[in-house]
């Protein structure tokens, strides 16, 4: 029995729902280890107790988080997300990305950026961008080139539909191996999709009836499991034939 | 400046353009086609006179209330319909608290034009005193979630709760014949408000030039639209109200064709709010004879008489089997006697519980100490019980406490 | 009571079922707005006052792609027959200030004039039935003596059934008497219906056709209220000695 205990997770609740004020370890139990906390959680003197409902997930060995999903974004550096123009400053653009406040897109954060070539947008343009500065005290920064300071596939999104989910649906979409929504989709459709962390989704495709049967078959696999989305898509493909 | 640009909701111009643009060619984001309504539930609550009216995303809850009120001058024999909208910021970030916007405002004089004007409830009807007193109804509209078309899902709503609204009965008596005596729920069966008709509104959503037309607009679309037109209309084809404040211009040849449209749409959504009601009074009638059930049983418990087990058993078996007869659905039936078995089993229990509890029909509240084993064992001494009442209530304790230590050392 | 004299086929106030009362409209009746205008059906009198484009006065309401139109609809204390006082803003006059607001927008090109605002103010000075139609008309004079860009002339004009005959241009009497009353305000060159309201029970087949008289008394104001901007724009030439 002792020795299970000291070999066993030092919590239980791994991969399991945890709400608000749940306490998830102990740390009096646990001298001389280093824990990473993620999302959800925050240290309370010798206790780490959760801040958000959702499952408690670790990544071995020591990274804790909990797994939700939400309306609203909280801004994370390197997250990829999807903004609209709110208004144009002289060094900035505002954007909304869902997050507590407006983010800030500095006109020269594109490939090849000067003074000489700001880039219009209007506003309501909806922009595929990075975030690289996110913390409290300020508004998040956005940027539409990766490290390297190349393009690559950041700035405006033209043409097509963009609607709203959940952060948890977005994370689903981008998870790999592909999702099985999308996957099943893909089979018979030809669609370009677009998936902020922020919950954000923009597709395009030749044909708008496609546009509208991918985005509501994404919007109604919120709450379906990988093989359910796959006889939803499957009965779609029916309906349309 | 900040502050506004954060608290709205926005939309993209991709989507604007899409929306637009898809409509051409008859399609909408949703997957409907141009005269497609959307999936309408409607909910009925405990109290009568309460509905919510869920159309999409959209949800309506809609309160019907009665008080007698002096009527207006100029309609002595008439009773009043008022119509409140709330328009909370919970449905919509657009909606501000406080007074009611143009919409809200909007939004109720159509309704309140479609059921007035158009003479759907018999106002006469609700006259108790030619110029002294009528009843005044009123109804409470409250947007839960805007998903756009709130009109028309405030109209149904505010219809189900009229249809299923029950006022108190009155009627003058005393000693002058012109006292208002109200009668209780229990004595007299409330009376429902005449309604000769329903007048189903019935919103079309113009994009373009003028020449699209939509049924029932999410709220997306409503953000892209040129303008709205609401008909009024009842089951019979007569219009009631029309509603089109402005915004982009219609040929009247399109005009007339969506008339046609809506009327067929008030018709279908005129047999669904008569089917949804009509379940629900016969589910309201069957609870209402086992209340009543509940009700004799405890009066039968309560009384001084008493019934022989079997004697309770049988009025009770009688009673419940009574609404049955009136049950088309026997599946409902099966459901039925089920649950009058079980209310039946709580019933004769609670029979026996109050029995206990109740103790000597003259208690005294200062005998208070007095346990009521005890009590139940010195039932016919009323008398004696108030003039030793001090020295008594000693004894009785002192007894009492003594009793408790037995139990105690028992225990 | 007979709204239409069953013999002579006269009304109340001896008009004939498809008569208008006598209108009348002025330009410039108010030497401080922007424009103005005043307009009378009858015994109706209304003043419309407009002013801008201006700069938007409330930041947090201004629109970047098109102007900010705002409408004040108000009735007089002494229009009237009872001179009560009238509280402002209550439901009936929200409601004609919306539909005013969105029936003019359908005429005004916002989009020309970004990020600024027009403030339309209309007066009824006298009531007698059909306000509404005629606070349409006195603003698109009042706008269009204002200069302010539109794409046509929004005219409006109300009918109504009554002992069953359709009925053009109700007056207070006739208005009053519970029968249904369409009010109808179209853009007069390209024959749109922008402004439909109607209450009260009517067939199908009845309502088209008093709705296509009222849109026929629509044209006739758009005709005499083309003849009122005319007139007007040819004194202001003579004036200017062109």
């Amino acid at each position: 029995m002792n020795a299970e205990t000291s070999d066993a997770p030092p919590t239980s609740l791994v991969d399991r729902t945890v709400v608000p004020g749940d306490t998830v370890l102990d740390l009096t139990a646990m001298a001389n280890q280093t824990i990473k906390l993620g999302a959800g959680l925050r240290q309370d003197c010798d206790t780490i107790s959760v801040m958000k409902a959702g499952k408690l997930r670790l990544s071995k060995p020591n990274k804790y988080w909990v797994e939700s999903s939400h309306k609203r974004y909280a801004p994370c550096v390197e997250d990829t997300v999807l903004g609209i123009v709110v208004d144009c400053k002289p060094d900035n653009f505002l954007v909304d990305i869902k997050a507590p406040t407006l983010a800030f897109l500095p006109v020269l954060a594109f490939e090849g950026g000067t003074r000489r070539n700001i880039p219009k947008f209007e506003i309501g343009t909806l922009l595929y961008v990075r975030v690289v500065k996110a913390n409290n005290s300020m508004n998040p920064e956005l940027s539409c080139v990766d490290e390297t300071g190349k393009a690559s596939e950041f700035g405006q999104l033209k043409d097509g539909y963009m609607f709203e989910t959940s952060t948890g649906l977005s994370r689903m979409l981008l998870s790999s191996p592909t999702c099985p929504v999308l996957e099943a989709l893909g089979k018979t459709l030809s669609y370009e999709i677009a998936v902020g962390l922020n919950g954000r989704v923009w597709v395009n495709a030749s044909s708008p009836s496609t546009v509208i049967l991918v985005s509501n078959a994404i919007m109604n696999s919120e709450s379906l499991s990988g093989v359910q989305q796959k006889i939803m898509v499957e009965k779609l493909m029916q309906r349309l034939q | 400046m900040e502050q506004r640009l954060a608290n709205t909701w926005r939309m993209t111009n991709n989507e604007k353009k899409f929306i637009e643009s898809v409509l051409a060619s008859d399609l909408r984001v949703d997957g409907r086609r141009p005269f497609d309504y959307r999936d309408l539930t409607i909910k009925f609550g405990r109290e009568q006179g309460l509905s919510e009216v869920q159309l999409g995303q959209t949800r309506v809850m809609s309160y019907v209330t009665s008080q007698l009120v002096q009527p207006y001058r100029d309609r002595p024999n008439e009773g009043t319909l008022s119509i409140f909208t709330e328009f909370s910021p919970m449905a919509d970030p657009s909606f501000e608290a406080g007074r009611p916007g143009e919409f809200a405002v909007e939004l109720g004089r159509v309704i309140d034009r479609g059921l007035r004007e158009s003479s759907a409830m018999d106002m006469e009807s609700l006259c108790v005193v030619v110029g002294k007193s009528v009843w005044s109804i009123r109804v409470d509209l409250h947007i839960v979630d805007n998903g756009g078309n709130l009109i028309d899902a405030a109209n149904i709503a505010a219809l189900v709760a009229l249809l299923t609204f029950r006022r108190p009965d009155c009627t003058l008596g005393g000693d002058d014949g012109q006292e208002l005596i109200m009668h209780d729920a229990e004595v007299r069966e409330p009376l429902p408000l005449i309604i000769h008709h329903l007048p189903i509104a019935v919103t079309f959503a113009v994009f373009g030039e003028g020449n699209i037309m939509v049924i029932d607009p999410t709220h997306k679309e409503e953000m892209v639209m040129g303008g709205k037109m609401t008909f009024t209309m009842n089951s019979n084809g007569d219009i009631c109200a029309v509603q089109k404040a402005g915004g982009v211009g219609v040929m009247s040849s399109i005009i007339m064709q969506c008339l046609q449209i809506a009327s067929a749409k008030a018709a279908d959504i005129t047999s669904k709010i008569k089917h949804a009601v009509e379940i629900y009074n016969t589910e309201r009638a069957s609870q209402k004879a086992n209340h009543y059930l509940l009700e004799v049983a405890n009066q039968v418990s309560l009384s001084d008489v008493i019934m022989k087990e079997k004697q309770v058993e049988n009025l009770i078996e009688h009673l419940a089997y009574m609404p049955l007869d009136e049950l088309e659905n026997s599946n409902q039936g099966d459901a039925l006697a089920v649950d009058t078995r079980t209310k039946h089993e709580s019933i004769s229990q609670g029979r026996y519980t109050r029995a206990f509890v109740r103790g000597p029909a003259n208690w005294d509240p200062y005998s208070r100490g007095i346990s009521s084993r005890l009590a139940t064992s010195f039932p016919t001494l009323p008398g004696f019980w108030c003039v030793l009442l001090g020295p008594k209530t000693f004894l009785l304790e002192t007894e009492e406490t003594t009793l408790l230590h037995a139990e105690n050392s028992l225990g | 009571m007979e709204y239409v004299d069953s013999l002579t086929g006269f009304r109340l106030d001896g008009r004939r079922p498809n008569d208008m009362r006598q209108i009348r409209g002025e330009i410039g009746v108010v030497a401080k707005a922007d424009g103005s205008a005043l307009f009378e059906m009858g015994n109706t009198k209304v003043i419309a006052a407009v002013y801008g484009p201006r700069e938007v006065q409330n930041r947090s309401q201004q629109v970047n792609n098109q102007a900010l139109v705002r409408c004040e609809y108000s009735m007089a204390n002494f229009s009237t027959g009872d001179r009560a006082r009238r509280p402002k803003g209550d439901r009936r006059s929200t409601e004609i200030s919306l539909v005013i607001r969105q029936t003019m927008e359908a005429c005004i090109l916002t989009h020309l004039m970004p990020r600024s605002q027009i403030d339309i103010f209309v007066q009824v000075l006298q009531a007698d039935g059909g306000t509404r139609s005629a606070c349409i008309n006195a603003a698109t004079l009042a706008l269009a003596d204002a200069g302010i860009p539109m794409c046509d002339i929004v005219t409006s004009c109300s009918a109504g059934y009554l002992s069953s005959t359709p009925l053009l241009d109700l007056n207070y009497i006739e208005d009053s008497a519970g029968g249904p009353d369409v009010t109808v305000g179209i853009l007069a060159k390209m024959d749109k219906v922008t402004l439909l309201q109607m209450d009260a029970k009517l067939p199908m087949d009845i309502f088209e056709n008093v709705m296509q008289l009222a849109i026929e008394g629509c044209k006739a104001i758009a005709q005499y209220i083309r003849g009122v901007l005319l007139e007007n724009t040819k004194q202001l030439e003579c004036r200017r000695g062109v």
